[in-house]
């Protein structure tokens, strides 16, 4: 090969090697800018947001179930471990499920595997100093692999006269640091 | 041609290669599944660990805060049972009976992944919902005009549509078998 062919094939292939380069660290960023706009999206961290039955204005969140509602806590544990409570629903589906800043779904728990009828979470950051906690038998602990992430209750709406018990059922949902959330009792 | 403007080009035109291929992969284009059952496609590692980069990438644009598939199985249809892209002008019908779940529920999303608007605000049809025929079968129509006699009738625009089936808390049999559970069809009917 000529050594201006040579040239052209280094150039055609460092063009290819950005390309790849770029390619790859899109697809691994994605989820994140992804789930950092809708963590912003969704409201102030370290609190409980309950949505409204969603229907063609929603738009947070892509592919919203209209046949759930949905309360939503984004949290950032830079402030401390997170203590979430909520009433569980055992009528129908319910679930409490938490998904890290890659978007990964790393915990779900639903109603049929929670004795009682309240939830309480305790969400860490590895290191942390570990919350002082009393006594409770039903108390899920977390290990959160990101500082940053989502608690999810998801709870199916049967019919619509189920709705305003419903959604006053998880307007009582709280998240918080352990210090500023109360047990449910 | 000066060496730094020929890495210029290399970087500007890398730049664009490598982010329009991950629009064409990734971007465009709905959730990804690898197993398919009819026209249902579905994928085990949704929303979970194991998945790799690029079902974690379209999961996140086309179906953000899906769980895993022990707890939920998303089947996404884009197609007829014949193959044929549905469009919402046309008219279709999902037959069957209840999927093995314990909830389940069969959603219509636009080509932008929302619900689609239309005047009686109807998106889905689930278990709780669906009216049965005796024997338990149902029969839904999918878009179209309003049906006469109400009862079964998923809106879809008049644009490309998606359905999503959820499944909540599976069967045994589906979690392990997904490519082969019993689900609806869902068939042409008419065009306009």
């Amino acid at each position: 090969m000529s050594e201006r062919g040579q040239e052209w094939l280094f150039w055609i292939a460092a063009t290819v090697l950005v390309a790849m380069v770029v390619h790859l660290g899109a697809v691994y960023l994605l989820p994140h800018a992804v789930m950092a706009r809708a963590l912003e999206k969704l409201g102030t961290p370290n609190t409980m947001h309950v949505g409204r039955r969603p229907d063609a204005t929603a738009r947070a969140v892509v592919r919203p179930s209209p046949d759930i509602l949905y309360a939503a806590c984004p949290y950032d544990l830079s402030k401390g471990p997170l203590r979430v409570t909520s009433p569980v629903n055992h009528a129908s589906y319910w679930s409490v499920s938490a998904f890290d800043a890659a978007t990964d779904n790393y915990f779900v728990k639903n109603d049929q595997q929670i004795n009682g009828d309240t939830m309480e979470l305790i969400l860490v950051k590895r290191g942390q100093p570990w919350p002082a906690l009393d006594n409770a038998l039903e108390r899920i602990i977390l290990y959160a692999p990101t500082e940053k992430g989502l608690i999810l209750i998801r709870a199916v709406i049967d019919t619509e006269k189920d709705l305003p018990a419903l959604s006053a059922m998880l307007h009582q949902a709280r998240c918080g640091t352990v210090a500023s959330v109360a047990r449910l009792r | 041609m000066h060496v730094a403007v020929k890495i210029l080009g290399v970087v500007v035109v890398g730049v664009a290669i490598g982010l329009g291929a991950t629009w064409v992969v990734v971007v465009h284009g709905n959730m990804p599944g690898g197993v398919a059952d009819g026209p249902w496609k579905t994928s085990l590692v949704f929303g979970s660990a194991q998945s790799d980069p690029y079902t974690r990438a379209r999961v996140a644009l086309h179906g953000l805060f899906a769980l895993n598939s022990k707890e939920t199985l998303y089947y996404t249809a884009t197609e007829d049972s014949d193959g044929h892209a549905l469009d919402g002008k046309c008219r279709y019908q999902l037959a069957g009976r209840d999927p093995n779940a314990r909830w389940w529920s069969i959603t219509a999303y636009g080509a932008d992944d929302f619900l689609i608007p239309n005047a009686r605000n109807l998106f889905s049809v689930s278990a709780t919902s669906v009216v049965r025929q005796a024997g338990g079968k149902f029969a839904v129509d999918v878009g179209g005009e309003n049906p006469a006699g109400g009862g079964n009738w998923i809106p879809a625009g008049t644009g490309s549509f998606s359905l999503t089936l959820r499944l909540y808390n599976p069967g045994p049999d589906v979690a392990l078998d997904p490519e082969h559970a019993v689900l609806p069809s869902l068939k042409k009917v008419s065009c306009p």
